[in-house]
């Protein structure tokens, strides 16, 4: 089942049109670029901190 | 922003994964972005890539449909709703190359008056231990960026 929201914007004159699906709900969780992630948590391991 | 987005998605409910549909010189390419929690408490990586037709994500392709600016704007489109959402995390993104990070910079440096009007924006940079604020020119790695408490 689809459900569709309206979104809009304080950066752009558009609205978007996002529709929430339960085939892609499927995939909640999964990793799809786990090189990437890797990457950053090797930067962020790197970091002191966080920006207050 | 002057800039138009791509404004037909397919997400997930909490916005971790948005579908839309790159349309260019090479045609109809299916785009994805993923946002996922890392390893640092409260911060998300965020990957944008090319999904095939066997539904493989591939972040480190290049498409080069010629629509990059409309591609860009709508991650910043993603990165508003998301952190409407979610306003206390960080996001946090690098391109797959330098030269696409370098892209992004400058991309977000034309249009920094507008972005922080919305948005914490700071930079990675090589060899620090500290995020610093962004800065046009600067010569960063990676971006952090969160929803500011208005």
């Amino acid at each position: 089942m689809k459900k569709a929201i309206k979104s809009k914007s304080i950066l752009f004159k558009q609205e978007a049109t996002i529709v929430i699906d339960e085939k892609l709900n499927a995939l909640k969780g999964k990793i799809m670029a786990p090189k990437k992630l890797a990457e950053a948590n090797r930067h962020l391991k790197k970091m002191k901190s966080l920006p207050k | 922003m002057k800039y138009e987005y791509y404004s037909n998605w397919s997400a997930t409910d909490d916005f971790s994964v948005v579908d839309f549909v790159s349309v260019g010189k090479h045609g109809s390419i299916s785009k994805r972005i993923e946002i996922i929690p890392t390893r640092s408490h409260g911060v998300y990586n965020l990957a944008l890539g090319d999904m095939d037709n066997s539904g493989n994500f591939n972040d480190y392709t290049t498409s080069d449909n010629g629509d990059r600016d409309k591609i860009l704007a709508t991650v910043i489109k993603v990165i508003e709703d998301y952190t409407r959402k979610y306003p206390d995390r960080w996001i946090y993104f690098a391109g797959s190359t330098p030269e696409r990070t370098r892209l992004y910079r400058i991309v977000v440096g034309l249009h920094l008056e507008d972005l922080s009007k919305l948005f914490e924006i700071f930079a990675e940079v090589a060899d620090k231990q500290a995020f610093q604020p962004f800065q046009k020119n600067i010569q960063l790695v990676a971006f952090l960026i969160r929803r500011k408490i208005i």
